[in-house]
């Protein structure tokens, strides 16, 4: 299953409808980028004004949910795809389940942002969430890079790079219980460092999450809830 | 060609000759006759083999010799496969060069089609936007680049103008993308780095912000201080009166220059575009023409207001409120007592027209394109001692950009100036019992 395959249909209509809903996955996901970008220029630089924007625009993000989840319903309903189609379908509806998802911990991030505002707080910590979030970014942006071309290999690289955002994720909190350690006054601001902190590992799972939908569209092959050795494995087998 | 015929020719009728020969000796002619013909049909039919053994070994390319016509048609197509491959090899030189150039493009340059599929891209599309060559030719570019500011510059269609974006996948990394429509459906589209260029605007909009903002605490202590030198009453404060005051109107300028300023990057870093107040700009330019009348005192012009619509303009009330007030005061500075100025709000077609016409001297024309640029002055003296700033214009194009307008300014000199803010009908407002009536009226 190929590019070329998606683009061979016997209907040329519906295989339009396809290609189009996928694009507009992706463009969701594009805003979906956006969001995520600004609430960490927020969140890194104080920026208030980046913060609120994203807070007002996440009903964007979820009216192309929306909009997207009733085309679906219409294929469904409609064309009743079987095989790779009605696979295609259902990467969709999942795949926007967790783009929405992304949106609203970007928000969680951009509400910090707004909150931690432009007080003069020890930079220590940003620096480490920045890392994080660049590493979270990198991984949002690679794994809507998969979705489009429908590349295996590439979706595998993603779910690995889950490991290393939990270790970043890891640091951070040990950081950050330091910092509490020293200082008691510090713990209102390092816990909502805490909680950016979540949000953005909670994105790279559902980046994860993306990744194993490309899996399943293309070899039709389940590898939610399986550790990534077991996946290679499976995946040369077949 | 001659050669080659009459040699086939001589050699038939040489071969009909003896078989006729043998036959007359033998007495049975037609059965000679006919062994004849065989032998000659077997061996046109060999070098016939022999051509096309020879045509698919080497495809006409190696020369070869051969008895009677045969040699001659071996020579012609051996003459024209030859032709064929040089002309073959001058155009893949040429494409060879082409593609060369293309590639050597700093730019990134990708080849569309009429669905936004890829045709072709350079090397230097890899390195900007990651694009990966054989795998994403054929895919969709809105697939790959999925900035929404981008998806919108291609919804638009309004190819004239470009799109800054970010690299994908490039922290950091600014582009400038624009998209050149050719030969009916193809576009092409060239991606430019612009990350330096952006860092500089950045630094220096950094620099004009924070050096306003340090300024404004000192400025602050010192008019304060004169102020109250001035009101102090003793006999040496008297003595100093003329430069006290000359001190607190200059400080009161830079005062008004710094808050002008902050206004300003305010204004480019963005942060007016995200906001969206429907604002009532029939009872705005109400509270402007007061506010002009109290500052000009009694030599102001007459300010005739006309609102014509009941349109509400959705954008930052703050914002539009300076904007319009330095259009206002402007006029009222440039017009003699007496003389009128219309303020008017009005529709032009669907897109609503915020309007300042005065009849007082009006700008040459060589000064029109380059008055809303910072501190730029068509007479220095006479502004400076008006009390301007100088950035009012400025402000208002950049008010004006946030919120999708355009400023247009006509003017001759000697009869007048109007200063025209048009704004698109995405950014005008009905109420709704407004809409029900021009509803019912149309």
């Amino acid at each position: 299953m190929s590019q070329s395959d998606l683009l061979h249909h016997y209907s040329q209509q519906f295989n339009q409808e396809l290609e189009e809903i996928r694009t507009n996955v992706l463009a969701m996901g594009g805003l979906v980028e956006q969001q995520l970008e600004e609430a960490l220029r927020a969140l890194v630089s104080g920026d208030v004004g980046h913060g609120e924007r994203v807070v007002a625009n996440d009903y964007q993000v979820n009216a192309l949910d929306v909009q997207i989840d009733e085309r679906c319903t219409v294929i469904l309903a409609r064309r009743q795809p079987t095989a790779s189609d009605l696979r295609l379908v259902l990467v969709v509806i999942k795949t926007t389940a967790d783009l929405e998802r992304i949106g609203d911990e970007a928000k969680r991030v951009a509400r910090m942002a707004i909150r931690l505002g432009t007080a003069d707080h020890s930079r220590g910590l940003f620096l480490e969430i920045e890392h994080l979030g660049t590493l979270v970014r990198g991984m949002l942006n690679k794994a809507l890079d998969t979705y489009a071309r429908m590349d295996v290999a590439a979706a595998l690289e993603v779910a690995k790079e889950d490991q290393r955002i939990d270790r970043e994720y890891e640091n951070v909190m040990r950081q950050a219980i330091t910092y509490m350690m020293e200082d008691p006054r510090s713990i209102p601001f390092v816990l909502d460092i805490i909680w950016s902190a979540r949000a953005l590992e909670r994105i790279g799972d559902r980046c994860r999450n993306i990744a194993e939908y490309v899996i399943y569209f293309v070899k039709g092959k389940d590898v939610r809830h399986t550790n990534l050795d077991q996946i290679e494995e499976e995946l040369i087998r077949r | 060609m001659r050669v080659g015929w009459s040699q086939e020719v001589w050699r038939l009728v040489g071969a009909l000759m003896l078989s006729l020969i043998i036959g007359l000796a033998t007495g049975r002619v037609r059965d000679c006759l006919l062994v004849g013909l065989a032998v000659m049909l077997a061996l046109n039919l060999y070098g016939l083999q022999q051509f096309l053994a020879w045509l698919g070994a080497s495809d006409g390319l190696k020369p070869r010799d051969a008895p009677g016509v045969w040699g001659e048609i071996y020579h012609r197509v051996y003459l024209l496969q030859r032709r064929n491959r040089k002309r073959k090899r001058k155009l893949a030189k040429l494409l060879a060069q082409f593609q060369a150039s293309a590639e050597a493009l700093p730019d990134a340059a990708v080849a569309l089609g009429e669905g936004w599929d890829i045709r072709w891209f350079n090397e230097a599309a890899t390195r900007l936007l990651g694009l990966r060559p054989g795998q994403d030719t054929g895919s969709s570019i809105r697939n790959l680049l999925r900035n929404p500011e981008f998806h919108a510059y291609l919804g638009a269609g309004q190819f004239d103008r470009s799109v800054e974006i970010g690299a994908p996948g490039q922290l950091g990394r600014r582009l400038s993308v624009r998209v050149i429509p050719f030969a009916g459906n193809q576009r092409l589209l060239l991606a430019q780095d612009v990350t330096d260029r952006y860092r500089l605007e950045r630094i220096r909009r950094d620099f004009v912000a924070n050096a306003s903002h340090e300024l404004r605490t000192p400025l602050t202590v010192i008019a304060g201080f004169v102020e109250n030198m001035r009101h102090d009453g003793s006999a040496e404060a008297r003595h100093w009166a003329r430069p006290l005051a000359l001190m607190e109107q200059q400080a009161t300028r830079m005062q008004r220059i710094v808050e002008d300023l902050l206004l300003l990057s305010g204004l480019e870093s963005g942060q007016a575009a995200s906001d969206a107040d429907d604002v009532d700009v029939a009872e705005l330019i109400h509270d402007i023409r007061e506010e002009a009348i109290a500052a000009a005192g009694p030599d102001a012009p007459e300010l005739v207001v006309e609102v014509s619509t009941e349109a509400r303009l959705r954008g930052g009330s703050p914002y539009l409120r300076s904007a319009f007030t330095n259009l206002v005061m402007n006029a009222v500075q440039h017009t003699p007592a007496g003389a009128q100025i219309w303020i008017r709000w009005r529709l032009d077609g669907d897109r609503g027209v915020f309007e300042v016409q005065d009849t007082g001297e009006g700008i040459p024309a060589e000064h029109l394109p380059r008055l809303t640029e910072r501190f730029y002055r068509v007479d220095v003296a006479r502004s400076r001692r008006r009390g301007g700033t100088g950035l009012g214009l400025a402000i208002v194009k950049h008010v004006l950009q946030n919120y999708d307008g355009q400023l247009e300014i006509e003017s001759e000199v000697g009869v007048g100036s109007t200063f025209r803010c048009v704004f698109p009908a995405t950014r005008l407002v009905f109420s709704a019992n407004l809409e029900q009536d021009r509803g019912l009226a149309s």
